[in-house]
């Protein structure tokens, strides 16, 4: 007959299909391979300190670019698109930050304005073009990166650093954790005593695509268009607008992410984050978004960098490894959630034909 | 309850080379059920997307309650309360069952999302309809009729006061079609105006009140759906007396023809198990069963797209091992598979491309055929078939079903098979075209070919058919003589489910 479910309605039983939702085993598989590979180095390095709360928190901070990025990259790809621009957009914002500073004497906050202007304006004319000129995601935004790799050079063919204060300030910028001791005074909490700016950085952006994805419209408007752009369109949500806006916001990421960028290494180079766009990409695949859109999760994003970050970091603490491995390693982890992509695609098709 | 809600007054539009409207006026009351009828190409889809604002028409007016709207895109369309369910469902399906009945319109507790408060609605809004469903599940997952439920809760929960369905009962079963009515009963009881759109008539008589018949994009006329019978509707359908198409006689092969085909005990465990036939030169082999119960897996055996496990199939005297659907072409056998969207048409590809396709892999890619060639062939099916498209050129996606249904039928008639397997051949598409396609069959066993139909209508099998095997519960059930009667198939049908029961 008609009904689906168990009419009585056994609430465990509810709770355990949505738990084993497919779209969630990739996040679950992300999460599990993470422990895995993390107990692996774990074992072996642990007396190095690759245990250390220390070396956990520097996996944020070191990869927080990539990760910035890949909040809005994300997004991009729930709605079944891509966006190759994101490392030259973001290398443009260092520069734009480094030439405003070092060789014309702005003020840093004014050339974060700027560079965050120009990262949202080329995100969303891009947005445009593949919404209303119909041009094709991947040719759009590699013309797009191609354009912001050649302004990168207009401006300045060597590498640029930055000697400013604030910017100083701003990298070295520390969030301690203190608690009072027992004579009432405030003292840092060990072992971990300090949160940086990248790490903030990153965390809050996760958290504010989260929370965009899952608690507003626009939000869930992104996966709609993902599962089916026709669809969205014929239920009468705001398509064109939506995807615009993906990319603006993705824009915004990009030039946030080179912003991070900056402050890790305090200089504009036109050639930084070279080939970028694909750790950034990779990074999401690994944590269950998948490329033919509508589905994702930002947990999954957060989980896919870091994953990604650990086996750099394994190869660092061996120390006799070329770090070449690490690229071999990341590319047989990527394979590996692409055939888990597949089977759970097949496996929700076998799901839907019982 | 008789007022008008919307009428639609000397509604035109045109095409390049058609007229696709032609003056036509429709009305619809509140709380009716209007069954808006005529064979493809006769405008029903065109005057439906007028209404909601996919087609900009030429002259005409459109009065909602009484008010001149002209909607420019559908969510226009839809503000204005009118709503459109397809017949492929056009929701998500990476979404839950409850967003997407609220996607774009969700419930808001300070400034996010009530999922909450969307999912009992939903669910009250499905158990309204009688669905007792888990509205969490992701939509990909559910059946076409949970899909097709959802997409009218949210169609009817967006406020509408005319809801369209257009052929909504293609994909469901008979149970799910019995449910669909009595929500449609229910709808029509809330005052709503419902234009439901079908190939199937028996049920055009069993829910709708009235009924507008189209012809070419012209108005045939406006009846009460209890004064008129379904021979007069038929006839003011396709302007032909029904009687003079349905004038078909079967095939006669000759007594001492030899055999095409021989199956000898065929199958694939737990798949289909113990087939065994044969079909002579110049006949026509009927499938009868339900849907599911093993003729389409039959058919795929006997063209090499499934490989039997056991058993010998024998063609013109010479067993043969059908390792791929190649083989089968080789051996000159052809097959029309069911879902024509998904196996059968390829529609971005041109008329003449699509039927050239079948004769070119029997040639090789290593022996391409000459454009002119192609066209040559193209041509001379548009003509045999009466495929009615502008050119050869045409994309055959554009097409109309029953148009779709010809050009594959002529891409396996251009390889010139001894023997064609035709799997639903008519679904979907209209009593015309229907007619023709049987009128085709028979042609071809007259020519000294052998056809397989199969089809899930009783009297087209019949009427068709020399002999006929029924399929029930993936084998073979029985091989009746052509001029069996619907009851006596039925029974041998219907027999599985009485042994489940006593089981």
């Amino acid at each position: 007959m008609l009904s689906v479910g168990t009419s009585g309605g056994v609430q465990r039983k509810k709770l355990f299909d949505r738990l084993t939702k497919p779209d969630y085993l990739m996040v679950y598989a992300t999460i599990g391979i993470f422990i895995l590979i993390y107990a692996f180095g774990a074992i072996l390095y642990g007396h190095k300190g690759f245990t250390s709360l220390r070396t956990f928190m520097l996996l944020f901070s070191d990869n927080a670019y990539i990760g910035i990025s890949a909040v809005g990259m994300t997004m991009v790809l729930i709605t079944g698109g891509i966006d190759l621009s994101v490392g030259a957009v973001a290398s443009l914002t260092g520069m734009i930050i480094a030439y405003g500073t070092s060789v014309m004497g702005l003020h840093p906050l004014v050339c974060i304005s700027i560079a965050l202007l120009v990262g949202v304006s080329l995100g969303a004319l891009m947005g445009a073009c593949i919404q209303y000129l119909n041009v094709p995601a991947f040719v759009t935004t590699l013309t797009g990166m191609f354009f912001a790799r050649g302004v990168c050079s207009l401006i300045s063919r060597d590498s640029i650093s930055i000697k400013h204060d604030m910017i100083d300030s701003l990298a070295g910028f520390k969030l301690y954790f203190k608690w009072p001791n027992e004579l009432g005074e405030w003292v840092k909490i060990k072992p971990v005593a300090s949160v940086d700016l990248n790490t903030i950085m990153f965390v809050v952006m996760i958290i504010i695509g989260a929370v965009i994805l899952q608690k507003t419209r626009f939000g869930r408007n992104v996966y709609a268009i993902g599962g089916s752009a026709q669809s969205a369109n014929l239920m009468g949500l705001p398509v064109g607008r939506t995807r615009v806006m993906v990319y603006a916001f993705n824009g915004l990421c990009s030039a946030l992410a080179g912003i991070s960028y900056v402050l890790y290494v305090k200089s504009g180079w036109n050639l930084a984050l070279m080939g970028s766009e694909l750790d950034v990409i990779s990074s999401c695949v690994i944590g269950g978004v998948m490329l033919s859109g509508g589905v994702g999760y930002m947990v999954g994003t957060l989980m896919g960098v870091l994953l990604k970050a650990t086996i750099p970091a394994i190869i660092t603490f061996n120390g006799a490894m070329n770090s070449w491995w690490a690229k071999i390693f990341t590319g047989l982890l990527l394979l590996l959630f692409i055939v888990i992509q597949r089977l759970v695609v097949s496996a929700t098709a076998r799901r839907k034909n019982k | 309850m008789n007022d008008i809600i919307l009428e639609m007054k000397g509604m035109e539009i045109a095409f390049p080379g058609v007229k696709a409207l032609d003056k036509v006026d429709f009305t619809l009351l509140k709380g009716e059920v209007h069954a808006l009828l005529g064979e493809n190409g006769a405008g029903k889809s065109t005057l439906i997307k007028c209404l909601t604002g996919v087609h900009r028409m030429d002259a005409g007016t459109i009065l909602l309650e009484a008010k001149p709207i002209r909607p420019s895109n559908t969510q226009e369309a839809q503000r204005l309360g009118i709503s459109t369910v397809y017949q492929e469902v056009n929701l998500c399906p990476n979404l839950t069952v409850a967003e997407n009945i609220f996607i774009g319109r969700q419930p808001m507790k300070r400034g996010r999302i009530d999922w909450k408060t969307m999912n009992k609605r939903a669910s009250e809004l499905m158990g309204l309809m009688g669905m007792d469903v888990d509205v969490t599940r992701t939509l990909g997952t559910c059946s076409i009729a949970i899909q097709q439920m959802a997409s009218i809760a949210r169609a009817v929960d967006v406020n509408a006061k005319v809801l369209i369905l257009d052929e909504p009962t293609s994909s469901l079963d008979e149970n799910e079609v019995q449910h669909l009515f009595r929500v449609m009963n229910d709808l029509k009881q809330r005052g709503l105006g419902i234009v439901f759109i079908t190939h199937f008539l028996d049920q055009v008589f069993a829910i709708s009140d009235r009924l507008t018949v189209l012809r070419n994009g012209k108005l045939v006329g406006q009846f009460e759906t209890s004064k008129i019978n379904k021979l007069e509707l038929v006839t003011s359908m396709i302007g032909k007396d029904i009687n003079v198409i349905y004038s078909l006689k079967k095939a006669q092969p000759k007594e001492d023809a030899p055999q095409v085909l021989e199956v000898d005990n065929i199958g694939i465990p737990a798949k289909v198990e113990d087939i065994s036939f044969d079909v002579k030169k110049g006949e026509l082999v009927g499938f009868a069963g339900l849907l599911g119960s093993g003729r389409t897996e039959t058919a795929e055996m006997l063209f090499g797209v499934t490989h039997p496990t056991k058993g010998e199939i024998t063609v013109h005297g010479k067993r043969v091992q059908l390792k791929a659907p190649l083989d089968a072409i080789l051996q000159k056998m052809a097959f029309c598979p069911e879902d024509r969207k998904r196996d059968g048409i390829i529609g971005d590809l041109s008329v003449r491309e699509n039927i050239t396709l079948a004769v070119q892999a029997t040639r090789g890619f290593l022996h391409p055929m000459k454009r002119k060639e192609q066209e040559e062939l193209a041509d001379k099916y548009i003509r045999i078939l009466s495929i009615s498209t502008p050119d050869a050129e045409k994309r055959v996606g554009e097409l109309s079903g029953g148009n779709q249904q010809k050009v594959i039928l002529a891409r396996w008639l251009a390889t010139q098979p001894d023997l064609l397997i035709l799997d639903e051949p008519t679904r979907g598409i209209d009593v015309g075209a229907k007619a023709e396609i049987q009128r085709l069959m028979l042609e071809m066993c007259e020519e000294g070919k052998s056809v397989i139909f199969i089809s899930s209508e009783l009297d087209e099998i019949i009427r068709c058919s020399n002999r006929i095997i029924v399929m029930r519960d993936m084998s073979k059930a029985a091989e009746l003589d052509g001029d069996t009667q619907q009851a006596e198939i039925l029974k041998i049908i219907a027999s599985e489910d009485e042994k489940e029961v006593s089981a």
